[in-house]
């Protein structure tokens, strides 16, 4: 699974920046619809749920940003070849 | 839990504690201050054992938040005080208002301010009900004179707070708390239910239009209530910003209780017509009652209610008198919206026989006051 | 159970500010009690005032949004009148712990069987920034200039030594903990109280050099000490600030009996 930023929900804290072990995410460098720098996952594949299904381990970012701005999604093809 | 039937010799607050037994109240929440404590001893002994729950509380604020807490549970509740504790409510009355949140408070009124009077009788906290927390709203407020309507009051309070989602009054004091005297509890007494949310039944609680009072949304039966003191929208949306939300709420809170002034006010005429009326409320009618009863060049328009303010009528014996006399144990309160609406009927003359210390005027005081007025 | 069955999503984006604690304590509420499986009709939220005390609001299920201080004196009117129904308080230090401290330890000590979840931002939030019962010392709000010179109260410990029944204290640092701590208070029987310590970058970060909530939370990490490892339980963690530290985890976890059970109440229907 990866993680999924909803544009209409971050307010660009930074919190998932932060708080991700395993950098996945990076500080926006545009403004979003809803007037902020929102973040991005830059890097998904380094996630601890790369490739993993059913139950899942960490969490951090979600259970960390305060807009519940980010959820899990399945993953496509070609996130899963990276 | 049932309520005693028949003839009872009592003290005032008990009667008022048989009243509230048989209204169906099931959650009491109480600190002790004299002279209304004998409501909570008296509802810790009857709650027990019924599915009832009787709690005492660290102070008078979490007794009417409690009490509040448990009408939102859909139970018919009370809570009981004094002056002090009476003033430590304010805040919490209004947010009742403000939610539409039945609930019935009885303030047996003692001397004030501040710790004034303990053990002495008062009528100094009936602008309090009214006024006493912040913004617009309106109650509802009765003013029993007697041990029966220590009783008949009671069951009204919870009828009307159940009716119209609006905080109660009991304005009780010393003199009628304590007083003791004949209760006469009828086999059928007529109780009124809350309109709740998904229920439709044949009630008295239907009359009044779903427009002025919304139906009432128990929790835990799914509702989603979203109830708050903020300015809210009927659907629940909080909108403390927006001017239209505010003043139509507002105005309907003051309204559901201003148009229904007929159906809550209540009040008992002696002479009716003659050329001198004395109004009054509570203990400090007694005298005035005496002298009325004995003299036929007076008469007595006793209100039962205080809050919607009685004005129809207080207008109707204005307009047949020469002068009217107001009786109150304080230095005049109720006497300014009694003159303003005697004056609208046409009677300029309207004086006060104000007494505080704890004794309601005496016959003589009152004839004493009516031979100066040139009444008798 | 979606987040968003849980939440009302039509109140978002909500009204707290960009990195508020709030939100994050909101995430773990919602994986705890949705893990428990438990029936979101059949519960009721009580809020007092403040940013914290909003989050009933944004709850899916009956809320009673109250007034300031007083929501646990509500909520015992309210479970003792319903019985059946769940009961959880969500409260700020200034609403549990200033104007309500009466509420809540005569809460803690009755032991009415409901979870308050104190979000402790050592600061009144709602209101723009000023000093709170647990603001530490010297530190710096819009009503302490030159900062604190009061200490501050530790609301765990009050908890416990008043008579609730589960009592833990995490930070917006430790949502896993956080999470399993709450899912413990709602399935305790009695007074159970999470306390949260929370950032809230906008009026008390921006005034003590960590305007960024990542400075908080980091903050937070350093601050924390396993109450584990703490020698003496009441003394050494009284100081909270800088130098000090943050005493997390569990504090009690006892089975007094609840209220209810003390009066009978239960069997009401
Ligand atoms: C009786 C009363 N006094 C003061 C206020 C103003 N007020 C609103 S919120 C608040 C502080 C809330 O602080 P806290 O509980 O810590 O919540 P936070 O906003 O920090 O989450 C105050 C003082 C009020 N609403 N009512
Ligand atoms: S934590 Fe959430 S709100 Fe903050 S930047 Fe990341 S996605 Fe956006
Ligand atoms: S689950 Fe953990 S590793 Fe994966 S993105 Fe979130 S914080 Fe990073
Ligand atoms: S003022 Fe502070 S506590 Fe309130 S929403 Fe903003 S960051 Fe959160
Ligand atoms: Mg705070």
């Amino acid at each position: 699974m990866k993680p999924v930023i909803d544009l209409r929900l971050c307010k660009g804290c930074n919190v998932c920046v932060y708080i991700c072990p395993k950098k996945c995410y990076s500080r926006g460098a545009g403004i979003s619809e809803l007037g902020y720098y929102a973040a991005v996952v830059s890097a998904a594949e380094k996630c601890y749920n790369h490739k993993r299904e059913g139950k899942l381990i960490c969490e951090l970012c979600v259970l960390s940003c305060p807009d519940q701005a980010i959820s899990w999604h399945p993953e496509t093809e070609e996130d899963l070849k990276k | 839990m049932k309520a005693a039937k028949g003839e009872f010799f009592l003290q005032g607050n008990e009667a008022c504690v048989e009243g509230a037994i048989g209204s169906g109240i099931r959650f009491f929440a109480g600190y002790p201050i004299t002279p209304s404590t004998e409501i909570a001893e008296g509802l810790a002994q009857r709650l027990r054992g019924t599915n009832g729950v009787f709690l005492q509380m660290e102070d008078e604020i979490a007794c009417i938040s409690a009490i509040i807490g448990a009408s939102w549970g859909g139970v018919k509740s009370m809570t009981a005080t004094s002056g002090p504790g009476f003033s430590l409510m304010q805040e919490a009355i209004g947010y009742a208002a403000m939610s539409e949140t039945p609930i019935v408070i009885v303030n047996v009124m003692r001397g004030g301010p501040s710790t004034g009077q303990p053990t002495r009788a008062s009528q100094g906290d009936v602008m309090q009900t009214k006024y006493g927390s912040h913004g617009d709203y309106q109650v509802i407020a009765f003013a029993p004179a007697s041990v029966q309507e220590m009783f008949d009051l009671t069951v009204e309070s919870f009828n009307y707070a159940e009716k119209y989602r609006v905080p109660a009054f009991l304005l009780s004091d010393a003199e009628v708390g304590h007083m003791r005297g004949l209760l006469s509890v009828p086999e059928n007494l007529k109780i009124v239910d809350r309109k709740e949310k998904g229920i439709k039944r044949a009630d008295e609680a239907y009359d009044v239009p779903d427009d002025l009072v919304h139906p009432f949304p128990t929790f835990g039966k799914g509702h989603k209530a979203m109830i708050t003191g903020m300015t809210h929208a009927e659907d629940s949306r909080i909108e403390p910003e927006d001017v239209r939300t505010h003043q139509e709420l507002v105005k309907r809170l003051s309204d559901k209780i201003l148009k229904n002034r007929k159906d809550i006010n209540k009040w008992e005429l002696v002479s009716p017509g003659s050329k001198t009326m004395i109004i009054s409320y509570g203990s400090s009618a007694l005298g005035p009652k005496e002298v009325a009863a004995k003299d036929e060049r007076v008469g007595l328009l006793r209100l039962k209610s205080l809050w919607p303010l009685p004005e129809e009528p207080i207008y109707e014996v204005a307009s047949q008198c020469e002068r009217i006399l107001v009786c109150e144990m304080n230095l005049g309160m109720m006497y300014w919206p009694i003159k303003r609406v005697a004056l609208e009927a046409g009677c300029k003359k309207v004086e006060l026989l104000s007494k505080i210390g704890g004794e309601p005027p005496t016959p003589s005081e009152v004839r004493h006051k009516l031979r100066g007025m040139g009444a008798i | 159970m979606d987040i968003f069955d849980f939440y009302r999503k039509d109140r978002w984006p909500h009204v707290f500010c960009p990195g508020c604690g709030n939100g994050t304590v909101m995430n773990c509420f919602y994986r705890a009690f949705s893990a428990l499986n438990l029936p979101l009709d059949r519960t009721a939220f009580v809020g007092g005032i403040g940013c914290s005390s909003r989050i009933p609001l944004y709850i899916s299920s009956d809320a009673l949004h109250t007034t300031h201080g007083r929501a646990i004196a509500f909520a015992t009117g309210l479970k003792l009148s319903k019985p059946d129904l769940k009961v959880v308080v969500f409260t700020g230090d200034g609403d549990l712990g200033a104007i309500g401290g009466n509420h809540f330890i005569n809460g803690c000590r009755r032991n009415v069987d409901m979870t308050v979840i104190c979000i402790n931002n050592n600061i009144y939030g709602m209101t723009g920034g000023q000093a709170s019962i647990t603001t530490p010392h010297d530190f710096q709000s819009t009503t302490t200039p030159y900062g604190n010179r009061e200490y501050p109260f530790d609301l765990a410990e009050l908890a416990v030594a008043a008579g609730a029944n589960y009592v833990a204290r995490w930070t917006t640092r430790h949502v896993h903990e956080l999470t399993k701590s709450m899912k413990t208070a709602l399935q305790k029987k009695g007074f159970a109280f999470v306390e949260v310590i929370s950032q809230c970058p906008v009026n008390f970060g921006r005034r003590n050099k960590m305007a960024d909530p990542t400075q908080m939370l980091e903050w937070f990490k350093e601050s924390s000490v396993r109450r584990e490892k703490v020698r003496t339980a009441a003394v050494d963690h009284f100081d909270l600030n800088m130098a000090g530290q943050i005493t997390v985890g569990e504090f009690v976890d006892r089975n007094r009996e609840c209220y209810e059970e003390l009066i009978g109440v239960e069997k009401h229907g």
